[in-house]
């Protein structure tokens, strides 16, 4: 090992994270990646402070487990080791608990070490455990909640009982947060009536709490899926004691509910992408399988506010753009109606989500937009 | 009588509510099978650019987004005319990308998924009676596959050594599936006429050294036998017979060193599939091998009318050629398409033949069953009308019923693995019959699993080090136009079983109707307009809800199993190696 490398892990080691501000904790966080953060955080720091065990409870609604997946992708250490380092009693996650809901007669039997829903009736009995959804949750047909039933109850009552007693409320993927694809138009949309946690797209006065009268604040963590570093990362500051709720959220979220440090207002994916020397210099691709820029293969990195380009994904391999396939701005609220047609340039997107973009983007977009036509007309001058 | 009813069936991708009839012997007397989410998929793609439905069906499930993807992509294909043009190369990396999802599917079904069940309470007291042998049994299960958060008796459990080390397993294959596509889950790299990523010879590296990672776990944890004496004597078996003798054989060489050091470990050669493939099953395990015990996983999950059941496979993964036929995929797949009576003959497949019925199920559809490419999707909007308590002749499920030739079907591993005639599947199926068991049941469709994930492995490696040239031509153009008044097909093998998606768009080249069947559908259906139980429903009704010990209703593991052993789904990946001999994964030459 290079010096240089056993500095940087000394380094390392050495923060103490308990001890930094919330702004400079804040910083690393958006710096670092989960590996980084979890694998350096020194357990004995945890011990000495008698640091409790956190519960959770990470609650499936009307979801494809994506996010999930995603957060079983987590680098090295991994969500077990993850887990293991800040003290976590994952409670339940319905792909990975060893219980399940077992009726007798229509009765709950056993106990909580093999049935899921005598183990979650115990768990919101005692509070004091973060919430995790995943997934959305639909209203419909007629406010009933019925279009998704688990454990002979709607999800709706589920969440209900669910966010009554937590003490953090985290919304992970695009569909927890703003309904993400199940949201999208369709001709059954209005029937199913699917909502996120706290918003519904862009609105947060339908979101799913507000419907069912419960005031309390919810974390957003959208993408489709999510990133696993925001997931834990977050997951992580909200146990540390790092982001104190609710004071903390005005300013570290963003008007969607995000944590600006992952969801910069003022940087989309456009700005780190792999791909954005093409185009500068205006080789715009327009065929997949090119090296190109993907503008014209209805990239929307330009208005998706996320750090893809800097922290990549899956141990940082790659990332959408890098694999040729177009930025489907998939941590928007809007998801996926304000991304269609995904392969369709898409100059008049600033206007479409203007009502809601951030001023700064918003002149990013536009810029972007002017700098395409520019290229566009310099290939032509060439002949191209 | 006692309704036992499992809701919600954990442990799966989504929800499931399995509602049962046992009497009081444990055997369970009816059953229904009933999915309770509706999200209305199909619609939302509807009046769209149909180049959507490659990224946005991958929605439909994270666990594997890449055969939705893809079979999108395939239905795409065929929308745009490009089908007999997409380039070699093209179809290789999407064989990758396809086989690394489908491993890392199986790897993650059987550890995390199935695996914990083996670490149920009901094993611990019917095991450590059987003395020294039987808690040496008890204590390699439960050291195993106990999952995260286990507790027994109020003590909390380690996690099992073999669940333990194959999550960072799968989070490898899913990072292998990245550096080919982008991301997982959500990659961003399928597209009708080609794929959108060249892989580099720089990717080719560096997905070899993850193969080998992976193969690293597989021979210190999955699989002791030296895996190519494996492929030689089981794939490349020259006869089913054979294949099962050598695994018998192999097995037997175990258990004679056992009988004396009660020593069932890892070390002692006894891998995770050796493990299972012996104590699983009483027929092999108990009267082949001569075992005090076993779970007994064949007596349970079996078909009791082999004419009201048939094993359906579409075809996956393309020959490495230019172009292939969308609509004939026998003759241009790896694996065939085909189906298999429940009598275990042989029939061609014809698409043609698929049907849906949504008697039992939620919607307001025209009650004749309908081709998919003509189906329907008008669900009920009245929330009374949303009951699940009913019985058989009710509505009880948001699953619509797909019947091939008006006969359910299996689809998935067992279903692959009948229809390419693999030597071993096929030969524990044929013994399974001969000694009056169901040849499918829990424990064959376990064992079709872990030897598809072999078999992948194995011709995952032709792919990356054979087939594929870097640098060759990646895709070819689409007119947009040629969408217009058209239909497309798309037929391919999720890790799950078989998945179609049928599209048509109409004069604007939008469209029309997007219909998928997916493996969910065929194996967790409700009845048919004819009353004809689904596939899980049939293998439940007349399987016990316990395999051993007494009739427990409150723990009735027996369901449990039987559930999750057609695999509620999930994914992951391997390598990009140069082989130095034929058939030789752990050595390689990097190009």
């Amino acid at each position: 090992m290079s010096t240089g490398i056993k500095n940087l892990v000394r380094t390392l080691d050495s923060v103490d994270f308990l001890k930094m501000d919330r702004r400079t904790f804040m910083k690393a966080l958006g710096a670092m990646g989960a590996a980084t953060f979890l694998g350096t955080y020194k357990s004995d720091i945890v011990s000495a402070l008698d640091f409790a065990e956190t519960k959770l409870v990470w609650l499936h609604g009307s979801e494809c487990t994506g996010c999930s997946e995603s957060v079983l992708n987590a680098g090295n250490p991994d969500l077990v080791q993850a887990l293991q380092k800040l003290n976590v009693n994952l409670v339940f996650h319905e792909t990975i608990c060893a219980q399940q809901g077992i009726w007798n007669d229509g009765k709950l039997v056993n106990n909580a070490e093999l049935n899921s829903e005598v183990l979650l009736e115990d768990t919101y009995k005692q509070g004091g455990y973060i919430l995790v959804v995943e997934g959305s949750i639909p209203n419909g047909p007629d406010g009933s909640g019925r279009y998704l039933v688990i454990g002979n109850k709607t999800f709706k009552e589920s969440l209900a009982e669910a966010a009554k007693n937590a003490v953090a409320i985290v919304a992970v993927g695009a569909c927890a947060a703003y309904g993400g694809i199940t949201s999208a138009d369709s001709e059954v949309a209005k029937d199913t009536d699917y909502r996120g946690v706290a918003f519904a797209k862009e609105d947060p006065t339908k979101g799913m709490l507000k419907e069912l009268g419960i005031d309390k604040p919810v974390i957003n963590i959208p993408g489709c899926p999510a990133h696993p570093d925001w997931v834990l990362l977050t997951l992580g500051a909200v146990i540390l004691g790092k982001i104190k709720i609710p004071n903390d959220l005005d300013t570290l979220l963003d008007n969607y509910g995000r944590p600006k440090v992952f969801y910069p207002p003022d940087h989309t994916v456009h700005d780190n992408c792999p791909r954005r020397g093409y185009y500068d210099r205006g080789e715009l691709d327009e065929e997949v399988g090119g090296p190109g820029c993907l503008w014209k293969l209805g990239c929307k990195a330009p208005y998706a506010h996320a750090d893809c380009g800097i922290r990549r994904w899956n141990g940082s391999v790659s990332m959408c753009t890098q694999a040729g396939g177009p930025c489907i701005a998939c941590v928007e609220p809007n998801f996926p109606d304000g991304s269609r047609p995904l392969y369709v340039e898409a100059e008049d997107k600033g206007v479409l989500l203007g009502a809601n973009i951030d001023t700064v983007s918003k002149v990013a977009v536009g810029a972007a937009a002017v700098a395409a036509g520019v290229h566009a007309v310099r290939r032509m001058g060439k002949g191209e | 009588m006692v309704n036992v009813t499992v809701d919600p069936l954990t442990r799966i991708e989504g929800h499931q509510r399995i509602s049962t009839e046992v009497d009081a012997n444990g055997f369970i007397t009816d059953a229904q099978s009933s999915s309770l989410i509706f999200r209305g998929f199909e619609r939302i793609l509807q009046k769209q650019d149909p180049r959507d439905a490659a990224f946005l069906t991958q929605r439909i499930c994270g666990v594997c987004p890449i055969s939705h993807g893809m079979t999108a992509t395939n239905a795409l294909d065929d929308l745009y005319g490009v089908a007999d043009q997409v380039p070699k190369d093209a179809l290789v990396m999407r064989n990758i990308f396809q086989g690394l999802n489908m491993i890392a599917s199986h790897a993650t079904h059987i550890y995390v998924l199935f695996g914990p069940d083996l670490a149920n309470p009901a094993y611990k007291k019917v095991l450590t009676t059987l003395g020294d042998t039987g808690s040496a049994v008890w204590n390699e299960m439960v050291g195993r596959f106990a999952p995260i958060s286990y507790k027994m008796d109020g003590a909390p459990v380690p996690v099992g050594s073999s669940y333990l080390a194959a999550i960072p397993e799968k989070k490898r294959l899913q990072e292998a599936i990245a550096l080919i596509a982008g991301r997982m889950p959500g990659p961003s790299s399928l597209y009708p006429g080609g794929y959108t990523y060249p892989a580099t010879v720089a990717d080719i590296t560096k997905l070899s050294t993850y193969y080998l990672q992976v193969m690293d776990f597989v021979s210190k944890h999955t699989l002791r036998v030296d895996f190519n004496t494996w492929i030689e004597n089981t794939y490349k078996a020259s006869s089913p017979q054979k294949a099962v003798s050598f695994v018998t054989e192999h097995l037997q060489g175990l258990v004679d060193k056992a009988t004396t050091s009660n020593d069932f470990s890892k070390e002692a050669g006894w891998g995770d599939v050796e493990f299972y493939a012996a104590f699983g099953s009483e027929l092999v395990g108990e009267t082949l091998l001569g075992l005090p015990a076993s779970l007994k996983h064949d007596t349970i999950g079996g078909y009791k009318d082999p004419s009201k059941i048939c094993f359906v496979s579409y075809g996956g993964y393309y020959k490495p050629k230019d172009g292939y036929d969308p609509k004939s995929p026998a003759g241009d797949r790896i694996f065939t398409s085909g189906v298999v009576s429940g009598k275990l003959e042989y029939q061609k497949f014809d698409p043609e033949k698929i049907t849906e019925s949504t008697a039992h199920s939620f919607y307001n559809n025209s009650t004749k069953d309908l081709a998919p490419a003509k189906g329907e999707t008008i669900p009920y909007t009245d929330p009374n009308k949303i009951a699940f308590t009913g019985g058989s002749d009710s509505q009880y499920s948001w699953d619509k019923a797909p019947r091939y030739d008006g006969i359910p079907g299996e689809v998935g591993p067992l279903a692959r693995m009948l229809n390419i005639k693999e030597p071993l599947v096929t030969g524990l199926a044929q013994v399974f019959a001969e000694k009056g068991y169901s040849p499918a049941n829990v424990y064959t469709r376990m064992l079709a699993r872990m030897q598809e994930v072999t078999i992948l492995a194995y011709e995952l490696l032709n792919w990356v080090t054979v087939d594929y040239t870097p640098g060759g031509k990646i895709s070819v153009p689409i007119d947009l136009n040629a969408a217009k008044n058209n239909q497309g097909m798309g037929l391919w093998e999720a890790p799950r079983g078989a998945l179609g998606h049928w599209v048509s768009a109409g004069s604007d080249g939008k469209v029309t109707n997007y219909q998928c069947v997916v493996p969910g559908t065929w194996l967790m259906s409700p009845r048919d307009s004819n009353g004809i139980p689904g596939p899980l429903e049939q293998s439940l009704i007349g399987s016990k809800i316990n395999t051993v010990g007494d009739v427990d209703y409150t723990n009735p593991f027996g369901i449990f199993h039987m559930g999750r052993s057609y695999d509620p789904c999930i994914s992951c990946a391997v390598h990009t190696i140069d082989l130095t001999g034929k058939n030789a994964p752990n050595t390689l030459r990097i190009v």
